[in-house]
């Protein structure tokens, strides 16, 4: 039998899988979506409670997160900020201190803030997840992409991936360029001059003035949100200019139909996607979230496998 | 009380004093020195022997937060005072930004009153402008007439130039120092590091190296307009920093700076663990501006080496990165870390850094130089310059821990300070 076990009993940033732990998450998403296509039932998570610690609004996430742990047998509770007391001043580890002494074996963690998750699993001798912090990362979202390019290509070194728009303040993007890196991909950026890091060359990356260049280049486009603060705020002159130069509509994709086109939702139509663009088959952005809940099985079966052996 | 300092290295450059000596000091006034008549000793003399230490005029720190009144949990006047006092400083400046904040004289009479007769001598600054709001100026005559040596809105820079250029205009008939902390708060909004390499991975908000340099350009222009006016920069933490620096004392302007020692020392790679120990104001930058603020050191561009001590409770800082206080405390590391780094890695003499650490913020300030001869009261630091140490923070007599180098092994130690008649030892 082959090693079971990921290189660390958490998952922080990207940086803490190796591409060993890729393999082995995706080989077992495989042996999920298979078994339970065939209505088989799994129980790698009896006996544990799993907290969905949401210190930020999320759907898919969320979702996809609870069901997952629901699907191997675990109880899921969960938190979220708005109904807690953290609005009543309490302190974030007084908070984790708290739901840790109900027994809780692993915390999923969505938070605003930067480097919280990792602030809490140096906390904590239990299992931490990074369901998205702030601007930093987004491992699970990585994962699951980099899962649906595998699926749809075959394979994912030599790839040529441009990440378009909003890349400043993206967590999923941080987290696709190491992690998509590691698979031997190659990564491009386009976007507003105010919305890509002044200092981006430390990842290598090519960068391409408009969506339409990125496309000539690109075998996949991952689009970003573009999330309304930034208008508000001035970074982004207008709308219509912005989706002139960085939205993919109908037209665009009809240049290049092989072209494979992410979104890590919520997606804003209009903007950064034309509403009718979805329809054509190689957007797969219904795909990204049906990989994710397989994906997250995975890795909580893993990460518990993981974890019972370091206890040993 | 009699304090006895025997073969014990002595070093002041300002009166070019480099050798072993002894001292005897009676009640505050150094009664001989160079040899002491044995039978001028005092019985009950405390005796302190100086082999492998080093007297030399007591360390002074131009920049310290001492959170009194107001925020009395991080920190008062007597914590801070024994703070300074474990990490060999006889002198401080504290800053404005208490709460309320030093803009008028009842807060300095205050501090006045409670620093009084204290082994460690507390120099006040006062706020430029009222409320450190940014607008009009405070009442700087009677302040001065007060006490305050210096003015500043510390870390809340002047954007407005015309306040600032009020400011430089109203103190010239008196000549009085204006200093800032530069900041253009415009570019640093919700920042929480260096705008560089680090930051960009982790997501986080910079705080780009131009909004510091903005500022001191500009304050360097206005310094120059409003006719040579008195101008200290604090912590200065960029290449470009020194260097316009350089070229403002090249061209006669009456302006200083300092750099504190978590500047020199670390760079902005500490963060990469999000701890918010390595999390202040200015931030860690890259190791080109650290090499560039060591050449500015040596040099001579950068005058003083001071902590910028900023203490916080642990309440305030085991929090979110982003959430938490910016600022670490310095007083008790300083010595260490810059013998550690500077000294011992070769950068400086010990004169440079006695310059920087004693005399020039004194000059800069305009207090009384301290000379070491028979019937001058006696000021002084006694450290070891190669005993090796590692920091441990449960020893800090400050109340707060927010300390960057917990663990850190130091080459460097302060022993004892002596003044106004008082001997302190450290417990370090």
């Amino acid at each position: 039998m082959e090693k079971e076990v990921l290189s660390k009993p958490y998952l922080l940033s990207s940086d803490d899988l190796t591409i060993e732990d890729v393999n082995l998450i995706f080989d077992r998403v495989k042996y999920f979506e298979y078994h339970y296509s065939l209505g088989a039932t799994f129980n790698d998570l009896n006996g544990y409670t799993v907290a969905l610690a949401f210190f930020e609004p999320s759907t898919r996430t969320r979702i996809s997160f609870e069901i997952a742990a629901k699907r191997l047998g675990g109880n899921t509770i969960l938190f979220s900020s708005a109904t807690s007391s953290l609005t009543k001043g309490e302190s974030l580890l007084d908070t984790l201190h708290t739901i840790e002494a109900m027994d809780v074996q692993i915390f999923v963690v969505r938070h605003s803030g930067c480097g919280v998750p990792l602030f809490l699993q140096r906390n904590t001798n239990k299992i931490v997840i990074n369901a998205g912090d702030g601007k930093h990362e987004h491992p699970t979202q990585a994962l699951l992409d980099s899962y649906t390019i595998l699926k749809h290509f075959g394979y994912i070194n030599g790839l040529k991936v441009c990440i378009v728009g909003d890349v400043l303040h993206s967590r999923v993007a941080r987290s696709n360029i190491i992690l998509l890196k590691k698979l031997g991909a190659q990564i491009a950026f386009s976007g507003p001059g105010t919305l890509i890091p002044r200092h981006f060359s430390i990842w290598n990356v090519n960068f391409f003035r408009t969506i339409d260049e990125a496309i000539d280049w690109a075998d996949v486009i991952m689009l970003l949100r573009l999330q309304n603060e930034r208008m508000d705020s001035g970074l982004v002159p207008s709308l219509s200019e912005f989706s002139r130069l960085y939205g993919l509509t109908v037209e665009r994709i009809s240049r290049k139909p092989e072209l494979v086109v992410l979104h890590p939702g919520p997606v804003n139509y209009g903007i950064e996607l034309q509403y009718e663009a979805p329809s054509f088959p190689n957007v797969l952005i219904q795909t990204q979230v049906t990989h994710g809940v397989f994906v997250r099985m995975a890795l909580l079966s893993l990460l518990v496998k993981t974890y019972e052996s370091r206890a040993k | 009380m009699d304090i006895y300092l025997k073969n014990i290295r002595v070093v002041n450059p300002l009166q070019n004093l480099d050798g072993i000596f002894n001292i005897l000091i009676s009640n505050g006034i150094i009664s001989y020195f160079g040899t002491v008549p044995s039978d001028s000793i005092p019985p009950e003399t405390k005796i302190i022997e100086g082999e492998n230490l080093i007297c030399v005029p007591g360390l002074f720190d131009i920049h310290v937060h001492f959170r009194d009144p107001g925020q009395t949990h991080k920190e008062d006047i007597y914590s801070g005072i024994k703070a300074a006092a474990n990490g060999g400083f006889t002198g401080v400046l504290v800053m404005p930004n208490t709460s309320p904040p030093i803009d008028n004289t009842q807060i300095v009479e205050y501090i006045k009153s409670k620093s009084e007769g204290q082994i460690v001598d507390v120099f006040i600054s006062a706020a430029i402008t009222k409320g450190l709001e940014g607008k009009q100026i405070t009442s700087m005559n009677t302040l001065a007439k007060g006490g305050v040596v210096m003015f500043t809105d510390d870390g809340y820079s002047i954007v407005n130039s015309e306040v600032m250029r009020r400011a430089f205009d109203y103190s010239a008939p008196f000549d009085y120092l204006i200093s800032q902390h530069c900041e253009d708060h415009n570019l640093t909004q919700g920042f929480s590091a260096n705008d560089g390499e680090v930051a960009t991975k982790l997501g986080l908000k910079g705080y780009p190296k131009v909004a510091e340099e903005i500022i001191l350009s500009r304050d360097v222009l206005l310094a120059e307009y409003c006719n040579n006016r008195r101008y200290h920069a604090q912590h200065i933490s960029t290449k470009n920093s020194v260097e316009i620096i350089r070229r403002a004392k090249e061209k006669g302007l009456r302006v200083s700076c300092e750099v504190t020692p978590h500047h020199f020392s670390l760079d902005e790679t500490y963060l990469e663990t999000f701890d918010t120990n390595y999390k202040m104001n200015p931030p860690l930058r890259s190791k080109d501006d650290v090499e560039g603020l060591i050449s500015g050191l040596k040099d001579g561009t950068i005058d003083c080496i001071a902590s910028d001590h900023a203490p916080h409770s642990a309440f305030e800082k085991e929090v979110e990165f982003e959430k938490a206080a910016n600022g670490v405390i310095g007083l008790e590391t300083s010595l260490g870390v810059t013998l550690t780094y500077l000294y011992h890695k070769g950068h400086l003499t010990l004169n440079q850094i006695i310059e920087k650490m004693s005399i020039n913020p004194r000059k800069i300030l305009g207090l009384d130089p301290i000379v070491f001869k028979t019937g001058k009261s006696a000021n002084m630091t006694i450290f070891s310059l190669d005993e090796e140490w590692i920091v441990d923070k449960q020893f800090f007599k400050s109340k707060s821990k927010n300390t960057p180098f917990d663990g850190f092994k130091l080459k460097g130690k302060p022993k004892y300070i002596i003044n106004k008649g008082m001997l302190f030892t450290s417990n370090l």
